[in-house]
């Protein structure tokens, strides 16, 4: 048994190490930037940068907060809690100092939006190679 | 209320027609129960239900520069608030610098002012830190001189690795013309006042995505009192010179914060001396709050409010004025819990124990009939999308 609960355990740490790491910023092929700081990311997800370098609209798109992507976002590649960032946008929206991001129910939507949409960018688990879509390196 | 403001608030879920229009709204409806006093409409044996917000705002960014942005609120609170629709904020927002390291907008029109961490959604039930407000630090018996004003609004974050500094400084003349603010100042007299030149600044520090935030909000707020022509009461002014200090530290399933007011009265010319008075209103409060479980938090939260910090237990101006000294101080214990049942909806309880009087209405309190120690239950229910 012990040695069961061992090994079940290991599978879960295996599992919970692939998975970790698993979320990747992505933006629409016409944005100009190709990595980001952390600062700059969460600057642009907390929606208090609005443009991208050559001026054009960032348009944010992002799942619900309870979203399993969404958190890893926040955790992984923004170092904030979903929470935080919840706060951080009503207290922009209902003060009228920044519009808020777009909300979609799912990944797929997600990506579909980030690849149709000029100046987007969101998430993603995992990226093909034949959307039309770009990786934003966060360092 | 307006029935525009209903049927602009109904409407506004479904009309987004530009990508480039966002609306949004908020309301909530809350039921208070005091055993002396009065809040909300409530009184020793009933359930006031006098307590609910209403508002709406969209907003429109053309392009990454500009942004047009306002709000409107209904709010009823006892009969120091009954539901008159208003202009909440409105103003034209232009980005003069932005790049990766920082970015530096002007707002003309009504802004919003910045005091403390919560000033600026006050009326937004999910962005506050319980069902009310802190009532130290975030009075609302003088609400509208620190709201929102016609102004201009200078505001900008400065970008430097783990760290965001976030700085405002508003330039405006406060709207101050309303009954409650009027009976706090003067007690019941039927002048009113009139906002002067005042500024507020705020300078807040983010640290490590923010689980670190301290502040400083400092400024000079005045406003001068009209007499009717058959009262005693001469055209007096007031001014307040404020400092706010800010502290929160957040972590994944704890939140904790820490505020500290100092807000210096100088009265001159009212030809009262109860009423021509330089005081230091000093005010404080401490919050923990528990994320236990997805969705569900508990806090807990002590507050102190004195009108006058040299005369904590109002004595002196008891025995100046011959009201009672209860109405000088405030020292409230609160334990909350809200579970957000969805993303929209919010539902609250909260108890408070409290001792002193001192930011309760005056309009639904005579002064008269106050107690000393009280308690309040209030249930709330808040939506917003």
């Amino acid at each position: 048994m012990r040695i069961l609960r061992l090994v079940v355990c290991l599978c879960l740490f295996l599992l919970a190490s692939m998975t970790a790491g698993a979320v990747e910023i992505i933006a629409n092929r016409d944005v100009g930037v190709g990595r980001l700081t952390v600062t700059a990311a969460r600057a642009i997800f907390g929606m208090r940068q609005v443009k991208w370098p050559d001026g054009r609209l960032i348009r944010v798109f992002v799942l619900p907060d309870s979203h399993p992507l969404h958190g890893a976002l926040c955790k992984e590649r923004l170092n904030v809690y979903p929470y935080q960032l919840r706060q951080s946008w009503d207290r922009l929206v209902y003060s009228g100092m920044a519009q808020a991001p777009e909300e979609v129910a799912s990944e797929a939507e997600l990506v579909a939006r980030v690849a149709a949409t000029p100046g987007a960018i969101g998430y993603a688990g995992k990226v093909q190679g034949n959307l039309p879509i770009k990786v934003i390196y966060v360092e | 209320m307006a029935p525009w403001l209903a049927a602009m608030w109904l409407v506004a879920g479904t009309a987004q027609a530009d990508q480039n229009v966002q609306v949004h709204g908020f309301l909530s409806q809350a039921a208070v129960h005091t055993d002396a006093n009065n809040v909300g409409g409530s009184s020793e044996d009933g359930v006031g239900l006098d307590l609910r917000e209403l508002g709406v705002n969209a907003s429109y960014r053309p392009n990454g520069d500009w942004l047009l942005s306002a709000q409107a609120l209904a709010r009823w609170a006892g009969d120091s608030d009954e539901g008159d629709a208003r202009l909440d904020y409105a103003f034209v927002d232009r980005t003069l610098s932005s790049d990766a390291s920082h970015r530096v907008d002007v707002q003309v029109g009504k802004v919003k002012n910045p005091y403390g961490l919560y000033n600026t959604t006050r009326d937004v039930a999910h962005t506050r830190p319980g069902v009310l407000m802190p009532q130290s630090i975030y009075l609302d018996q003088v609400r509208n001189f620190f709201l929102a004003s016609p102004g201009v609004s200078f505001t900008g974050d400065v970008y430097r690795g783990e760290d965001v500094m976030n700085w405002t400084l508003n330039f405006m003349r406060p709207e101050v013309d309303d009954e409650a603010m009027t009976a706090f100042m003067v007690t019941q007299q039927p002048g009113h006042f009139e906002g002067r030149n005042s500024w507020l600044g705020q300078w807040l520090w983010e640290h490590d995505g923010a689980r670190w935030r301290a502040g400083l909000t400092l400024g000079s707020v005045a406003m001068k009192y009209h007499p009717t022509p058959t009262e005693f009461l001469q055209p007096g002014r007031i001014r307040l010179n404020t400092g706010v200090l800010s502290l929160q530290h957040n972590r994944e399933n704890v939140v904790l914060t820490a505020e500290y007011a100092l807000v210096r009265q100088l009265r001159n010319g009212f030809g009262v001396p109860a009423l021509d008075l330089d005081t230091t209103v000093e005010a404080a409060y401490v919050q923990g709050e528990w994320r236990f479980r997805p969705a569900w938090r508990a806090y807990a939260r002590y507050e102190e409010l004195y009108l006058d910090r040299d005369d904590r237990d109002g004595e002196g101006f008891s025995a100046l004025s011959g009201l009672p000294a209860i109405q000088r101080y405030a020292k409230d214990a609160v334990l909350g819990v809200r579970f957000d049942a969805t993303p929209g909806w919010a539902l609250s309880a909260e108890l408070h124990q409290v001792n002193g009087t001192a930011w309760l209405p005056r309009l639904d309190n005579p002064a008269a009939q106050m107690q000393k120690h009280w308690h309040m239950l209030l249930l709330q229910a808040a939506y917003r999308f």
